[in-house]
């Protein structure tokens, strides 16, 4: 089984491709100009941002960069087309020639291409209404070679790229289309305009079984464009397959080749590699770690943030309890370092423990209770033990602060506890010395 | 030769000498034809007029197609909005075109401008009503677009100076496309002078426009000029008779070389192909829903609506979607479309080599003014080589100028002087000094002060 995908999806940038008109647009029809409602004389004006993110794409998934890229004119008639044709790429597309890993097998990209978006239809009863707010939107295009050869494979493959695409700041919340091409024996079929994850993989499930069905049956399979149906799960024959011949790409003439040797793109983070680096030689698997960063970009802060001091497993149990439990949309530092203290000290976070620390309060956890005989010894028996941090506190009274955190860590104590009874027991060690 | 720009701003104007000037050109114009819309608020500076596909905001701007009918764009073109930005200048209207200025002489479109010299004849075209307007009135500049010859031919045809710059020194933001790669907005005046300072005025760097990025313009003598052999040939005795006494007259000043040139001879082919697949696409958009031809019946089938809203197309317009929309589609692209590109990129070096040398000089149409009866006697093939000369230079998108030097039977004849890119200057120049010996003739001089 042969499995290719043309994924769509919006480049994040606040302007449109070849205008200035803003992408964030509620009202309909309010967000536009004479070049992205393609009126005679205007004419596009290429968005360097849309450029540099797409730039940014292809070199992610190993493209070579072209020095210069040019554009095509895909002329079809529809009326959410202003101009009556796209602007997209073809041979002078930002990228092309590259690869995603998945594991151990790569699947090819064959183009990386920037495109605009037409506009929205909105059937209205008997009428049709257009919402040109959307047309000139900044698309990229991601064309893939047909490498996938399952459904696990393409899981794999979209959410590597989700997760590549949500590191270099696309918004993943935004839909993803694709066009889904199967082929189970000689003959390509193309499910066209595919939206979201779970329609993607609920085509190529109703495909499998349609066309293994049709090759059992001796049957032959159509070379045709079908059309997913969201409500029965199931694809139905758009159209007899239409070819390139019908577009009759050009050159785009208003754009000529645009250097890009000089332009600036993220370098990207691929997740799944990252989270072996860091499981490397902890009890925690590459497939732990990759759950939470993929597309997390502040877990995996943390996780970087705080490797050195704590272990793997305590911060990944302490983010798993903060994202659980904490105010949605923030991580402050300071929290998730006490939560992950308190993991180490074996205690137990429950939720009111991450209220109490989210409002700047102490957290609501069992300690240890000892008398006050009990502890002095072991503040008594620590300061022997670290004469070093003994002379450095004297030295910078701040230091404290660790030997607080290093005793009551250690010992399951209330930090405030340790601390009330060492400052005097310190003071006088200290004047001794 | 002066510049009338000058000498007008120079003068004292009387007190009703717009009125007066604007009842006169409206009675001209039902005549003439040149005019398809006269701005009569028009009251201080020197007249300008932009061709019918040029935008100027409020002003019907309908590229001479029923199917933008009533179009009046919401905005300037960058060449517009920079004479109007100039005290010196005010606007006189928007002048008549062949259909999306596809034709030579003027006569594809509804209303067709008629020869300033005599009505029987054709304007010549696609600019007709620019060049025309500049033939009748002393005070007057035309902002007009050449794709193949849209400037030069019109130019020659009513004896005025007709000069297309460099592709890419003027913004084309806001012209209403013929095929992109190919489009110059130019100037036609009454003196190479006036050319010049239109020019100064609105060319330049333009955010708006990708392609225009020729900032730098020079004015390179040559000493040489060249005749290319094999394209002379083609023209009518007449005329060939007449350009000869052209090089007579340059042959103090200038070296003059006979030479060959293979692919500025078979310029016409990979024009009219790169012309017309591009023409297609910008034609696209002209679906009668948005702006210009409304349709009438909205509950059709999408197909059955775009088909038959675009029947308002004219003839030559309904030619070159067809044929530009073949030679676009995947099985023959190759063969005609990126071939024809090829044999550009050769052109243009062929004609680089030569323009570094010397300057190609040329009749500017190889006919004399044919009577309007007549150039709708013209078969499509037998009209698209009308634009022999006039081609090389525009496919190349090297300025050129046409200008008169002579007048037979009463009608001008036009040469065409070719430069190398940038430097367009060097060509004003020549026909500034060419002026001080040349009269020009006019039938009217409407203005005149
Ligand atoms: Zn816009």
């Amino acid at each position: 089984m042969k499995i290719g995908l043309e994924v769509h999806v919006a480049l994040p940038t606040r302007s449109k491709l070849f205008c200035s008109c803003s992408t964030e647009a509620a009202e309909p029809n309010s967000s536009i100009c004479p070049i992205c409602m393609g009126f005679p004389g205007s004419k596009p004006m290429l968005n360097r941002g849309a450029v540099e993110a797409a730039m940014g794409i292809a070199n992610a998934l190993h493209c070579p960069i072209n020095r210069g890229i040019s554009f095509v004119r895909k002329v079809y008639f529809y009326p959410d087309l202003p101009k009556s044709y796209q602007i997209t790429q073809m041979e002078g597309a930002v990228g092309s020639n590259g690869y995603l890993a998945i594991g151990e097998k790569r699947i090819r990209i064959r183009r990386v291409q920037i495109e605009e978006d037409p506009a929205q239809i909105i059937r209205d009863g008997a009428l049709t209404l257009i919402d040109f707010n959307r047309s000139g939107t900044p698309l990229v295009e991601i064309v893939t070679e047909p490498d996938i050869s399952s459904e696990e494979e393409m899981r794999s493959f979209i959410s590597s790229l989700r997760s590549m695409l949500y590191y270099l700041g696309v918004d993943i919340n935004k839909e993803i289309k694709a066009d889904v091409n199967i082929s189970m024996a000689e003959t390509r079929v193309e499910v066209k305009n595919v939206t979201g994850i779970k329609n993607m993989i609920e085509t190529l499930r109703f495909e499998i079984e349609r066309q293994t069905e049709l090759i059992r049956a001796g049957e032959e399979i159509a070379r045709e464009t079908r059309g997913y149906n969201e409500k029965s799960k199931s694809t139905q024959t758009l159209r007899e397959k239409e070819s390139d011949e019908e577009y009759g790409y050009v050159f785009e003439p208003d754009l000529t080749v645009f250097d890009i040797a000089e332009l600036k793109f993220n370098e990207p983070v691929y997740a799944n590699d990252v989270a072996v680096g860091l499981a490397n030689g902890t009890d925690v698997s590459p497939r732990t770690v990759s759950e939470i960063i993929m597309l997390d970009r502040d877990s995996l802060r943390q996780i970087e943030r705080l490797r050195g001091r704590h272990s793997l497993r305590s911060i990944i149990h302490g983010i798993e309890r903060y994202k659980k439990y904490g105010r949605a949309g923030r991580v402050a530092d300071k929290v998730l370092d006490n939560i992950v203290l308190l993991i180490e000290e074996g205690k137990e976070v429950p939720k009111e423990a991450i209220v109490d620390l989210e409002s700047g309060k102490e957290a609501r956890v069992e300690y240890s209770q000892l008398s006050d005989e009990q502890l002095d010894e072991l503040i008594n028996k620590y300061l022997e033990e670290n004469p070093a941090l003994v002379r450095e506190y004297v030295k910078q009274p701040k230091t404290i602060n660790l030997i607080i955190e290093n005793i009551a860590r250690g010992n399951g104590l209330h930090p405030k506890e340790v601390a009330r009874k060492l400052m005097p027991i310190l003071a006088k060690v200290a004047e001794g010395k | 030769m002066t510049s009338y720009i000058e000498e007008f701003n120079g003068i004292e104007k009387p007190k009703d000498y717009y009125d007066d000037l604007f009842v006169q050109l409206e009675k001209l114009n039902d005549e003439y034809h040149a005019f398809n819309v006269i701005n009569k608020d028009a009251d201080c500076g020197f007249l300008f007029g932009t061709k019918a596909n040029i935008c100027v905001k409020g002003f019907e701007t309908d590229a001479g197609s029923k199917m933008l009918k009533g179009y009046a764009p919401s905005f300037n073109a960058t060449a517009v909005e920079r004479m109007l930005s100039d005290k010196r200048f005010a606007f006189a209207g928007v002048t008549g075109m062949d259909e999306f200025g596809f034709g030579t002489f003027g006569t594809n479109t509804e209303v067709p401008a008629r020869n300033a010299f005599d009505k029987e004849y054709a304007a010549g075209g696609s600019s007709s009503g620019a060049a025309v307007a500049a033939a009748l009135m002393k005070y007057h500049v035309s902002i007009a677009e050449s794709t193949g010859g849209s400037i030069a031919t019109p130019a020659a045809l009513n004896g005025v100076v007709g000069f297309t710059p460099t592709y890419g020194s003027v913004s084309r933001y806001g012209l209403i496309d013929y095929a992109n790669s190919l489009d110059k907005i130019g100037v036609m005046a009454r003196s190479s002078e006036d050319a010049r300072i239109v020019f100064d005025r609105i060319r330049g760097r333009d955010e708006y426009d990708t392609t225009c990025a020729v900032e730098k313009i020079t004015s390179e003598r040559r000493k040489k000029i060249f005749v290319i052999n094999g394209m002379l040939e083609k023209a009518d005795a007449s005329i060939k008779t007449s350009f000869e006494k052209l090089l007579n007259r340059l042959g103090n000043a200038y070296e003059i070389e006979h030479v060959d040139s293979s692919m500025m001879e078979m310029a016409i082919a990979p024009y009219y192909i790169i012309a017309m697949a591009e023409a297609s696409t910008n034609l696209a958009k002209y679906t009668g829903y948005k702006y210009g031809l409304m349709a009438e019946d909205f509950y059709k089938q999408y197909n059955e609506f775009f088909t038959d809203v675009r029947e308002n197309f004219g003839m030559e317009a309904k030619r070159r979607i067809l044929l530009g929309t073949f030679i676009r589609s995947a099985s023959v692209k190759d063969k005609y479309y990126t071939k024809a590109l090829v044999i550009r990129s050769m052109l243009i070096r062929e004609m680089d080599r030569m323009l570094k040398e010397g300057y190609i000089l040329s009749p500017t149409l190889p006919i004399k003014a044919p009577r309007i009866a007549d150039v709708r006697k013209l078969s499509p093939v037998e009209s698209y080589s009308m634009d022999l000369f006039t081609i090389p230079p525009n496919l190349g998108g090297f300025p050129h100028i046409s200008f008169p030097y002579d007048y037979v039977d009463g009608m001008p004849l036009g040469a065409q002087l070719v430069t190398g890119h940038g430097n367009d200057y060097a060509i004003l120049d020549f026909v500034k000094s060419w002026e001080e010996g040349f009269e020009y003739r006019y039938k009217t001089n409407l203005g005149e002060l």
